[in-house]
């Protein structure tokens, strides 16, 4: 018998069963066991389980009675059966999409392809004709273990190297994955240094070690919160700005801002805008990045911040 | 990804894998064709008949006619029948759903995807749907940057490259701060560092470029198709040392360190103030000067001169902006 139609039938079997089954009860309905060397036969089982476990497949010993003399093997049907999702066709399309993004792959596939068993054979044939996926070469060799360790709650370690190159050992207690602009972030507390720090994954020099639980966030410590934190964002938008651009660059800025409103376009052809805004620093360092080619108006005190900054650069501060 | 080790390196074991994802597929769906099963899961016609061949023998005890799984391929189509204990698939792996889960989280990072609303919510299914196990302990926990460029042409573009069709494209070159119009053959669209990027050949140079989708102003279809050139796509290099490059040499405060991150520079040098020397090597000096106006203050020019000459001018222009009230209103 071949090894595959060996295994469908143990899966079948086991899946269908209606209490666990001893190797013996597996020996008598399956012929692929029924060699007359036992021992032989219980090694080809042994190696079968290993198998089922390597696909994923939840096998597990019970008892085959409530007396509990003898232990069998069993598939817990709602540990195997995928729990019922339903996509719709946009979204299984989306998933597609993300699944055939550059990097690696093979996993992802697997799990689309499970995901949208369920799915109007129509949206996936369709969809099989579509080839090239746009997307993100964003996967780590540390990504898939450390959102691993998140998930379950274990601290890790791992050698890091920090922007100014020098390298070191850190025992970090996850809290968070963001995804900023191309790179994945770990969040966490360092243990050495006790506070919480963000690593770019790409920086994770070692293979990722999981060395016990984690410590939970402090109470109210917010993932999302930490990607405004930086220099690219605008900052939480609390108010609103005027913002006059050149034309030569007007088209463009303007697509940068989520949520900007054009107001008019003068004679002069410089375009007026209410953009989202705050008062911090990189608000004000935003509008410096079009030199000459961006006008702050309003408000005023975001403005003069931004005169305080021009002066401060050509020295008249 | 790191557990991929897991992934089967017997044979068996990968078949079986795969029978247990196509076999619920064709029970769900009778008599869909072969040549369809085999693209949509990337397996061969001849090994799916080879597997289909195996499962018909395959079955419940005592492995009688009635006992076995029916199979049936007619015309070119595929039916699988008494199979129930199949007809739902198998569970994923934590591994295979984290995978397609932050494969999914970083796609919504790029700013203008067409799919972002249904791919976000797909995404919150998959999470909340699977099971406590699988990635219900991620809820909350995993967090997307937004921002980045509208990009207009996007949609164009994909199409183009999908379809290998030639485009006519207005392209502002940032460093020049010109338009221009040009004729490209588009082969990749990737996001990195959360821009789209293009990887075309450009007609106007003939030669190889990576342009900025976003600053594509518009694009247009010329009707014509392109043979690929086989160019290099996602994870290639965004930018290319060349001899010609001028070794940019800056002083940067700690809140400036990002710079580092994002730009590829080189030889740094922390000095016992905590700013940091570093080399940025820069085909052009424009985009540079509007960096460091934008670092306002937290970050010194040393070189080149001509470098600190075009802050000053920058810095002097933009000040100018704000002495002309007449052009508040």
């Amino acid at each position: 018998m071949h090894p595959l139609e060996r295994l469908i039938n143990l899966v079948a079997l086991l899946l269908d069963a209606r209490r666990p089954l001893t190797f013996e009860d597996i020996r008598k309905v399956l012929p692929a066991y029924r060699q007359a060397d036992a021992a032989s036969a219980k090694r080809m089982f042994e190696r079968d389980k290993d198998t089922l476990r390597e696909v994923g497949i939840p096998i597990e010993l019970a008892p085959t009675d409530p007396w509990e003399v003898e232990q069998g093997y069993r598939i817990p049907r709602d540990q195997y059966y995928l729990p019922e999702v339903t996509f719709t066709p946009d979204e299984v399309w989306a998933l597609f999409v993300a699944a055939h993004a550059p990097g690696e792959g093979g996993e992802a596939e697997l799990a689309f392809q499970k995901l949208s068993t369920a799915t109007e054979t129509n949206v996936l044939a369709a969809m099989a004709e579509r080839t090239a996926a746009p997307g993100v070469d964003a996967s780590g060799p540390s990504l898939g273990a450390i959102a691993d360790a998140l998930a379950r709650r274990k601290a890790v370690r791992f050698k890091y190297r920090s922007a100014q190159g020098k390298p070191s050992q850190r025992d970090v207690d996850p809290y968070s994955l963001a995804f900023r602009r191309g790179n994945w972030y770990l969040v966490g507390l360092d243990r050495g240094r006790g506070e919480v720090r963000s690593y770019r994954l790409s920086r994770v020099l070692s293979a990722v070690k999981e060395i016990g639980p984690a410590s939970a966030p402090p109470e109210g410590f917010d993932a999302a919160g930490q990607l405004e934190a930086g220099p690219w964002g605008l900052g939480l938008p609390a108010a609103t700005a005027r913002v006059a651009f050149s034309p030569k660059i007007a088209w463009w800025a303007i697509a940068s801002i989520p949520g900007a409103r054009i107001l008019r376009t003068r004679r002069d052809g410089w375009v007026e805008v209410e953009v989202p805004s705050s008062e911090s620093e990189s608000f004000v360092s935003w509008v410096l990045s079009f030199g000459p080619d961006a006008r702050l108006t309003a408000p005023r005190a975001v403005r003069d911040q931004v005169v305080a900054k021009l002066d401060a650069l050509t020295g008249d501060g | 990804m790191a557990r991929v080790a897991g992934r089967p390196a017997n044979r068996a074991a990968e078949r079986l894998r795969r029978v247990l994802v196509v076999v619920p597929y064709v029970v769900r769906h009778p008599g869909t064709p072969l040549e369809e099963i085999s693209r949509l899961f990337g397996v061969a016609e001849g090994e799916l008949l080879e597997d289909l061949n195996l499962l018909f023998m395959s079955g419940l005890p005592p492995y009688g006619p009635g006992d076995l799984i029916d199979v049936q391929v007619e015309g070119g189509r595929v039916w699988v029948g008494m199979a129930d204990y199949f007809s739902r698939p198998i569970r994923l792996t934590r591994s295979e759903a984290l995978a397609l889960y932050l494969k999914g989280k970083a796609l919504l990072g790029a700013p203008g995807l067409e799919e972002a609303p249904a791919l976000s919510a797909a995404l919150d299914k998959i999470e909340r749907g699977l099971g406590a196990d699988t990635l219900a302990s991620l809820a909350g926990r995993v967090a997307v940057g937004g921002g980045g460029h509208v990009v207009a042409a996007l949609a164009t573009v994909r199409r183009a490259v999908e379809r290998h069709e030639r485009l006519e494209i207005e392209y502002f070159t940032a460093a020049r701060e010109e338009l221009s119009t040009r004729r490209i053959d588009p082969e990749h669209l990737f996001s990195a560092i959360g821009n789209w990027y293009v990887v075309a050949w450009d007609h106007q140079s003939d030669a190889e470029r990576l342009f900025r989708a976003d600053r594509i102003r518009s694009a247009r279809e010329t009707g014509e198709t392109f043979d690929q050139r086989g160019l290099l796509g996602p994870g290639r290099p965004l930018y290319t040392r060349s001899e010609e490059d001028v070794p940019v040499r800056l002083l940067l405060r700690p809140s400036a360190r990002w710079v580092v991150e994002y730009y590829q520079t080189e030889q740094p040098t922390l000095r016992e103030d905590g700013w940091l020397e570093v080399t940025l090597p820069a085909k052009d000096l424009p985009w540079v000067a509007k960096l460091v106006l934008r670092l306002a203050g937290a970050a010194t020019v040393l070189e080149p001169p001509e470098l600190v000459r075009m802050v000053h001018e920058s810095a002097l222009a933009t000040r100018s902006l704000y002495r002309r009230p007449a052009q508040d209103h």
